[in-house]
């Protein structure tokens, strides 16, 4: 079991190995989170046919805590998110160069299992996505994917992830209702603890709170600090607030380049880019 | 003042013509129910209900009258062809939207210098060729092929070709034949309406799914097919609609006895055949007309069942029943690679779309093959039918009837349209009791046009092209209204909130503003009604008439108050008559091209309308 299709000795599969040897049932649980930072960008030049849209993105992401992308519309963070989980790979023409290290193992290796990967690193769309299921069906979607059938296994799942997210006593006398009937705050919390129930180490949120009202988005902050006792947190957002709110790291992005990283209470006092600065104190943007 | 009151009047008494337009869907159904009821009212008494209804022989010599073994026929024929062509069509349409690749590209690693400049030559050529569309296009020229010329390949291809040598007595027709034609016919319609529902599933739930870990065969089938899952069993629905209407092409090859199916290779009547057997012999006013006529009452009553419950299948999921409550269990979880299944069903589904695309092609193929060495100067245009033979007569008739038909179907399937998007409340029950009639009206058999025009219409202007013509209008009226809807609902509110602004009226607006900015989609449904005339034949057998092949003549088509063939019923009328199969042929290559062209037409508006946006 691998989660490369051939087998070649590489640094990357070493990793895999050594987990293999500690896990042997698992074949998707090949990535090593045990170093300081879940995910290492490195030189990453991204395409889209000819247009250049991330230019040397270099940048570390540290394990279990808040990382929060900013910039004005059209600078790139959106894409960097969505290269995270090689959602981007639907994209045509969408090219990438560089290197993205998610536990230990380059994930534009051509011969990264995308099953895996994206099982172990999670996303939160803009727009909430429940499929049109019970809530139920929704949470156990991602389980029963990855093989899990057994009932009592598939309750506990569900019941877990509801209570990770923070919805388990709204929920639970629900489940077979149709997630759609749900409120659009509700929905996006939902998408979280689908999210959730296949147990990725990192979550992906995209916006996740751009087509909420404001009390629906002051829960998704609480649990984003909740969660990150457990997961490590992507979070690109519009509203900077939230980013000084809730993330311990903050990504300035302009026009396709990182501009500066840093601690967010340093990026929102004392940034070292006259740019950052003008676009937090929303001179543009 | 004087002024404003006229505009007034004239927006309120358009409104009202509208509503009568959008009415006359409500008007025809009915029309159509009571004259059928009331013209088989005679046997119904002479035989009674139930006899006639679970009686098992029909010899109209003695005058007994029974359907049992007809509807039986028509039943099993029709479950059977849904079932082949309802797997194939919808996994076809699952990798046309998923798989299919939009362009091919040959990869040549040989050392051969010239193979290799052919293979780059090849691979220029197959750049500029997006094979989704052409497939696409294909099965829509499908859709518009004339019932006859499926009877025709039925008979040659199927039966002759192979069947017989599978039937023991060596006949071949029956209900295998019978439904492997139906499932070719319905196979596109249930394609593209398939098609349709999935590309209706929001792209989100397939960007979640795949964000989880799924492959996306495990995307589609679990996430995206079960979304569209309305849509695709209302698909199915009209195909199973379409196959119980189906009069031509199972009389070629259903072999037109009075059986009850119990065997692939027994030979059946379904009730559309039964009808279409005996109405041209049939003396006017007799017993054995009313009973064919009850036999036509039972096929759209069956029908209109089978159409209305598609509004019966919920739009969107709505939960389950009752409450869950959770047992959870310590076990351990363990996560494991899986999704067997849905790879295969890719690979089944890539199967279906080669099964598909090699039938079609054998259709298209069988009809060049035979019919274009057939073709000559004369016999597209040569004139009279008394000796040799020409399509000029039927050509002409064609032309009558549907230049008749569109200058009467188009203002009122128009009207209709601008009365549901312009006037109604979107959503009131007065527009979903005239929708729901709309798709009844569109789901009636041709067959069953076919006796209502015989029994109004023909009655009314004698058997002519005019009568042929007024009951084409309400075969093409849902389509008309169906298509300009579609083309008003996409005219952005914008201009016409521009128009009132200026302190346009209503009418004005409509007349001005939107019905300008409609026209491409208005074309459109000008174009596809007439493909489904010329493609017509059995609502025209007893109402423009089949003229006999040797006694069709330009001077007597000129005239359109005499009967005329359209170009398929006269293809029909080569067959029928077995004397002129070699013209059959080359007239159902005409239909082809025609039909082509006609779809080639429609592509264009489409691309036009598409490169504006």
């Amino acid at each position: 079991m691998n989660i490369f299709k051939k087998k070649e000795k590489t640094a990357a599969s070493d990793a895999a190995s050594a987990g293999e040897n500690t896990q042997q049932k698992n074949s998707l649980d090949i990535f090593d989170f045990s170093g300081e930072n879940a995910i290492i960008v490195k030189d990453v030049d991204l395409y889209y046919g000819e247009f250049q849209a991330l230019k040397k993105i270099n940048m570390q992401m540290p394990k279990y805590k808040i990382t929060a992308m900013i910039g004005p519309s059209g600078c790139g963070k959106s894409t960097l998110i969505k290269t995270l989980n090689r959602m981007n790979d639907l994209v045509e023409g969408c090219r990438v160069e560089g290197e993205i290290t998610i536990g230990g193992i380059n994930i534009y290796d051509k011969r990264v299992d995308l099953s895996a990967l994206r099982k172990n690193v999670g996303m939160v769309f803009q727009k909430p996505n429940p499929f049109p299921m019970s809530v139920y069906d929704n949470i156990a979607y991602g389980p029963r994917t990855f093989g899990i059938n057994k009932k009592g296994v598939l309750d506990e799942i569900v019941e877990r992830s509801l209570k990770q997210a923070a919805m388990w006593d709204e929920l639970k006398d629900r489940l077979n209702k149709s997630a759609l009937g749900l409120s659009g705050g509700q929905q996006q919390r939902l998408c979280i603890a689908r999210a959730l129930a296949v147990g990725p180490q990192i979550l992906l949120m995209d916006e996740p709170t751009s087509a909420l009202d404001p009390i629906s988005t002051g829960k998704i902050e609480e649990l984003c600090e909740e969660l990150k006792n457990d997961v490590t947190i992507v979070m690109v957002t519009h509203n900077m607030q939230q980013a000084a709110r809730i993330s311990d790291k903050t990504a300035f992005f302009l026009l396709g380049e990182m501009i500066e990283m840093g601690d967010t209470e340093q990026v929102f006092s004392a940034p070292t880019h006259p740019e950052t600065e003008r676009y937090i104190t929303g001179r543009f943007g | 003042m004087t002024k404003v009151s006229s505009t007034k009047v004239k927006d309120v008494s358009a409104k009202y013509l509208f509503i009568v337009c959008a009415c006359l869907s409500i008007f025809a159904v009915f029309g159509i129910i009571i004259y059928i009821l009331a013209a088989s009212i005679p046997a119904f008494r002479e035989v009674g209900f139930f006899q006639f209804l679970f009686g098992t022989k029909w010899q109209f010599n003695t005058d007994t009258y029974g359907v049992l073994a007809m509807l039986c026929a028509t039943l099993v024929v029709t479950i059977l062809a849904v079932i082949l062509g309802g797997i194939i069509g919808v996994f076809t349409a699952v990798f046309m939207v998923f798989w299919c690749p939009d362009k091919l590209h040959i990869r040549y690693r040989g050392k051969n210098k010239s193979m290799q400049n052919f293979v780059a030559w090849m691979n220029s050529w197959l750049s500029k060729i997006n094979l989704r569309t052409i497939f696409d296009q294909i099965i829509k020229l499908l859709a518009g092929i004339p019932s006859v010329i499926y009877g025709y390949f039925g008979i040659i291809v199927l039966v002759q070709g192979g069947l017989v040598n599978m039937d023991p007595y060596h006949r071949g027709f029956g209900v295998l034949a019978t439904c492997i034609v139906l499932s070719i016919m319905i196979i596109p319609t249930i394609t593209s309406l398939t098609k349709n529902a999935l590309e209706a599933v929001p792209a989100q739930y397939f960007e979640g799914a795949l964000a989880m870990g799924n492959t996306k065969a495990q995307a589609v089938f679990r996430v995206v097919f079960p979304a569209a899952r309305s849509g695709i069993i209302s698909a199915l629905i009209l195909g199973i609609g379409r196959a119980v209407g189906e009069t031509m092409a199972v009389q070629m090859v259903a072999g037109g006895s009075v059986n009850f199916p119990t065997g692939f290779f027994i030979p059946i009547r379904p009730l559309t055949v039964n009808i279409n057997m005996e109405m041209g012999e049939v003396v006017p006013g007799s017993l054995h007309e009313s009973a064919l006529m009850a036999t036509g009452f039972v096929l759209l009553v069956l029908v209109l069942i089978i159409t209305l419950s598609v509004n019966l299948v919920p739009k969107e999921f709505k939960g389950k029943r009752g409450e869950k409550v959770l047992h959870g269990t310590s076990g351990e979880v363990v996560y494991r690679k899986k999704g067997l299944i849905p790879e295969i069903l890719k690979y089944f589904g890539m199967v279906c779309a080669a099964i598909v695309a090699i039938a079609l092609f054998a259709v298209i193929l069988f009809i060049c093959i035979n019919g274009i060495p057939n073709l000559s100067w004369g016999f597209l245009f040569g004139g009279d039918n008394y000796e040799g033979h020409s399509l000029a007569p039927a050509f002409l008739t064609t032309f009558y009837i549907i230049v008749f038909t569109l200058i009467i179907a188009l203002p009122l399937g128009i009207g209709a349209a601008i009365f549901l998007n312009e006037y109604a409340k979107p959503g009131s029950k007065f527009v979903k009791i005239i929708r729901t009639f709309i798709d009844t009206l569109a789901g009636v058999p041709s067959i069953v046009f076919g006796l209502f025009g015989y029994l109004l219409f023909a009655q009314i202007f004698g058997k002519n092209v005019f009568a042929g013509a007024f009951t084409m209008v309400l075969v093409i009226l849902p389509t008309i209204i169906r298509s300009t809807e579609e083309a008003l609902r996409a005219v952005p509110m914008e201009l016409r909130e521009a128009s009132y602004g200026l302190g346009a009226s209503k009418i004005r607006t409509i007349f001005k503003v939107v019905l300008p900015s409609a026209f491409p989609g208005i074309a459109t449904a000008t174009v596809l009604s007439v493909g489904r005339i010329i493609s017509e034949s059995a609502a025209l057998i007893y109402t423009a008439g089949m003229m006999a092949v040797a006694s069709s003549s330009v001077s007597s088509a000129i005239d359109p108050t005499n009967m005329g063939s359209t170009l398929t019923v006269f293809m029909y009328s080569f067959f029928a008559e077995g004397l002129a199969y070699e013209e059959a042929y080359a007239t159902a290559f005409v239909l082809l091209i025609i039909t082509f062209v006609l779809n080639l037409i429609v592509y264009f508006i489409q691309r036009q309308v598409k490169k504006k946006r």
